[in-house]
């Protein structure tokens, strides 16, 4: 069985970053690893992506249509993009953090109204996190992201140890306690 | 477990040419290859360098390998391009230290101008061609491909894809292998390519890719997983193999680790067992038609796409119509319609004002290659061509040309950014400085390589880590420019007095704008917002479509009024210099304040 979890953002966001430790701490679990990110022009605020497949035997960085078992977007309008790369039931850990596309600050497109509303018609799990607003408490918006994978933490087969084994490795060191923190305030349930 | 790392395509490519001896190393930024030559600096022992452009890229590595040392060029698709001069005849030399050209092919040009299959140089160059499925094996190839460089006395290509390069996957350190330098020894018959000494080369280059085909076997390069299934044979390469791998099919299948020269003699054999082949592969159909000429009966790109990224998916639905798979389900539903998102000038961007200065002028702009390539996107909408690294000079020039002629002409703009002007713009330069025709080049000089990441110019100086820097000012005047003006962008109406000026004098005038890239830079000043009570609703700072500035209708108002996020501003002050009525405002709250 391969777990697939995509993760969906703006350019700019910190995605590869975030795709990265968490392919980091499936590949510290022993378990096969493939992920893949877009990088290049989609950095200048464009949407971008990253995908991460562990399992005992994975083959493609992709995921195949219809087999996303997790979505974690950084912004609404992103995590409403991939739902067709998701199987039904999957759990999306949604940032409530809203990033107006250039379309919508021209006042040519209207941004999506109620996004968790939407998911859940498509039968999918939401799990709504504040990661701004934690971050912004804990003095650095930069630490959402952290706030996000502890939220995604709870779902996924590794310790916290681990987790916070390869958070430490990845992030500046000045940061460390921090992101700790962080951390551990996405992985609380009762947010 | 502790030698073993989780890498990309492009890490493992870098870490492949450091465990093979490798010792000169260059290359020109250009996604998706960027990462291999960050990633080669990250070692000791070598020497990896960012070179003006692709052509000196590949000269520096030529200059390595003509030395002795294992050497390596790399670049994105369309950087062969600027490289296969060189390229061409270097290929015709009996190489000496291990020479390979990794090249980064972009199928679906995620952050390209073309999709070109860059597969087809190594017939062209009459040279072996490597395609990696896994980091993994990204990371062997570098040392096969030198290897077999040396044995075969040719240059070897690795082609990897956007989405291989951008993948990480678990990869086996190895230690480094000394390198071996024997030094440069003349040998003019060897290094000069004219006749006769060429003449005798293209023998060379015939007789060396026949040996190889033939050597294919000892190689490992390519695998014939044989089921017991002979019904259909499907012959595949590179990340393809791992997508279809996914679908776990249970079809025989040949992966092909070296794409040229072609296991002919073998495959034939193979083939015969078969009731059909088909081949799996992106773009253009470089293998199948091989395997045509050669007299096996092959399809393929009549069932999959001669365009963008194959993926399992894709995979899927081509063998569906090959009738090779019965259509199966793919996909939970339709997805929302979610707006799009495209990308757009970064907070506080030098580019933005004089894009904006443009429109206002209604002028006539040609782009060239950069961040600055944008501004074809709305709201600016002011490119009307963009085509390759410094072309716009030249197209400017003869498309002044024809409009003088038909008694059309006008003024005529280009912008080119510094990392383009010393990539290919110098010779354009050099060609228009007689002109006669009413042309403004603006240099958009922000110090930077930027849409790559940030790599340095010529011009970076001291903002990176350069103790010196070339000024475009003076390099332009040493070529007989007069009309040169510059302009701090972030003062706007000096800037647009400057532009315009430039525009309504006849003959050549240059513009340079010297704002720094703010994201490479990390340029933050106190930020902007609107005050309410004056602002109009206009919409102007709406114009100047800079990320924090959108309309919104404040808590009890029931009108929209400008807003500037001011967690994203970074205080370029543009907005407020363009609003007719000084609505818009410098915080004087502290930056920890900042909501």
């Amino acid at each position: 069985m391969t777990t697939n979890i995509l993760i969906a953002g703006v350019g700019g966001q910190g995605l590869v970053l975030a795709t990265r430790i968490v392919g980091g701490v499936a590949f510290r679990a022993g378990l096969q690893v493939k992920t893949c990110d877009v990088i290049g022009l989609a950095q200048r605020g464009g949407m971008v992506w990253g995908s991460v497949r562990f399992g005992h035997a994975v083959h493609s960085p992709l995921i195949p249509e219809g087999q996303g078992d997790f979505l974690l977007a950084m912004e609404e309008l992103e995590g409403l993009r991939w739902v067709s790369l998701l199987k039904a039931g999957a759990v999306v850990v949604l940032s409530r953090e809203t990033i107006l596309p250039n379309r919508a600050l021209l006042e040519k497109d209207d941004y999506p109204k109620d996004v968790p509303a939407q998911l859940a018609t498509h039968g999918l799990k939401t799990v709504c996190v504040e990661a701004n607003s934690i971050a912004r408490q804990l003095g650095n918006k930069r630490l959402a992201n952290t706030v996000l994978l502890g939220a995604l933490s709870n779902y996924l087969p590794f310790a916290p140890d681990t987790w916070l084994e390869v958070l430490r490795e990845s992030v500046p060191s000045a940061t460390i306690e921090l992101n700790e923190a962080a951390f551990g305030l996405g992985r609380t349930p009762s947010l | 477990m502790s030698n073993i790392a989780l890498l990309t395509g492009n890490q493992a490519i870098a870490r492949g040419f450091f465990e093979a001896g490798g010792v000169v190393a260059a290359s020109y930024p250009g996604s998706p290859t960027v990462e291999i030559m960050e990633s080669l600096k990250e070692y000791k022992d070598m020497h990896a360098h960012w070179a003006m452009n692709e052509k000196v890229a590949l000269e520096i590595a030529i200059g390595g390998s003509f030395a002795g040392a294992r050497s390596l060029a790399s670049m994105k698709h369309v950087g062969v391009n600027i490289a296969a001069d060189p390229f061409m005849t270097f290929t015709q030399i009996r190489t000496h230290g291990g020479f390979v050209l990794v090249v980064g092919d972009d199928p679906g040009l995620s952050s390209s101008q073309n999709e070109q299959d860059s597969r087809f140089f190594a017939k062209f160059a009459h040279c072996a061609l490597l395609e990696p499925s896994t980091p993994q094996e990204a990371k062997d190839y570098v040392g096969l491909g030198l290897s077999i460089s040396e044995e075969y006395g040719m240059p070897v290509i690795i082609r990897l894809t956007s989405t291989l390069c951008h993948s990480r996957g678990a990869v086996l350190l190895g230690e480094r292998t000394p390198p071996s330098i024997a030094g440069f020894t003349p040998d003019q018959a060897r290094y000069c390519m004219l006749p006769p000494h060429a003449n005798a080369q293209q023998h060379f280059m015939q007789e060396r890719i026949a040996k190889l085909a033939l050597a294919t076997d000892s190689l490992a390069l390519n695998t014939y997983e044989d089921t017991d299934r002979r019904d259909v044979l499907l012959v595949t390469s590179g990340l393809p193999y791992q997508f279809l791998a996914e679908l776990d099919l249970g079809y025989s299948v040949f992966k092909l680790g070296l794409c040229y020269p072609l296991p002919i003699a073998k495959l034939k054999e193979i083939a015969a067992e078969y009731a059909r082949v088909i081949v799996i592969e992106e773009l253009m159909p470089f293998i199948e038609e091989q395997l045509r000429a050669a007299g096996i009966d092959a399809s393929g790109k009549q069932f999959f796409p001669f365009t963008g990224a194959l993926t399992t998916d894709g995979i899927r639905v081509g063998l569906v119509r090959a009738g090779i798979l019965q259509q199966g389900t793919t996909g939970a539903g339709t997805p929302p319609p979610a707006i799009p998102r495209t990308p757009m000038l970064c907070s506080g961007c030098p580019h933005r004002p004089v894009f904006h200065i443009l429109q206002k002028a209604k002028a006539l702009v040609i782009g060239d290659i950069g961040c600055y390539s944008l501004g074809i996107l709305e709201p600016f909408e002011v490119l009307k061509t963009n085509l390759s690294m410094g072309a716009s000079l030249g197209i400017m020039q003869g498309m002044a040309m024809a409009h003088r002629t038909a008694d059309k002409a006008r003024a005529f703009v280009a912008v080119i950014g510094d990392g383009t002007f010393f990539h290919s713009g110098l010779s354009g330069f050099a060609n228009i400085t007689e002109s006669k025709e009413n042309i403004t080049i603006i240099v958009l000089d922000n110090r930077t390589t930027a849409m790559t990441g940030g790599q340095p110019t010529p011009t970076t100086g001291d903002l990176g880590q350069a103790t010196h820097a070339i000024s475009i000012t003076e390099v332009l005047k040493s070529f007989g420019i007069q009309d040169i003006s510059v302009a701090d962008q972030f003062d706007y109406s000096n800037t647009k007095n400057v532009i315009m000026g430039a525009m309504k004098r006849d003959g050549l005038s240059v513009v340079v704008v010297t704002r720094p890239c703010a994201l490479n830079f990390d340029v933050r000043e106190p930020h902007f917002y609107v005050d309410r009570d004056i602002c109009i609703s206009c919409r102007a700072c709406i114009g100047v479509n800079c990320p924090p500035i959108s309309m919104k209708v404040y808590e009890g108002q029931n009108k929209k009024n400008s807003y500037i996020d001011p967690n994203m501003c970074v205080g370029c002050s543009v907005c407020s210099q363009v609003c007719p009525v000084k609505a818009i405002k410098r915080s004087t709250a502290p930056e920890e304040a900042r909501p």
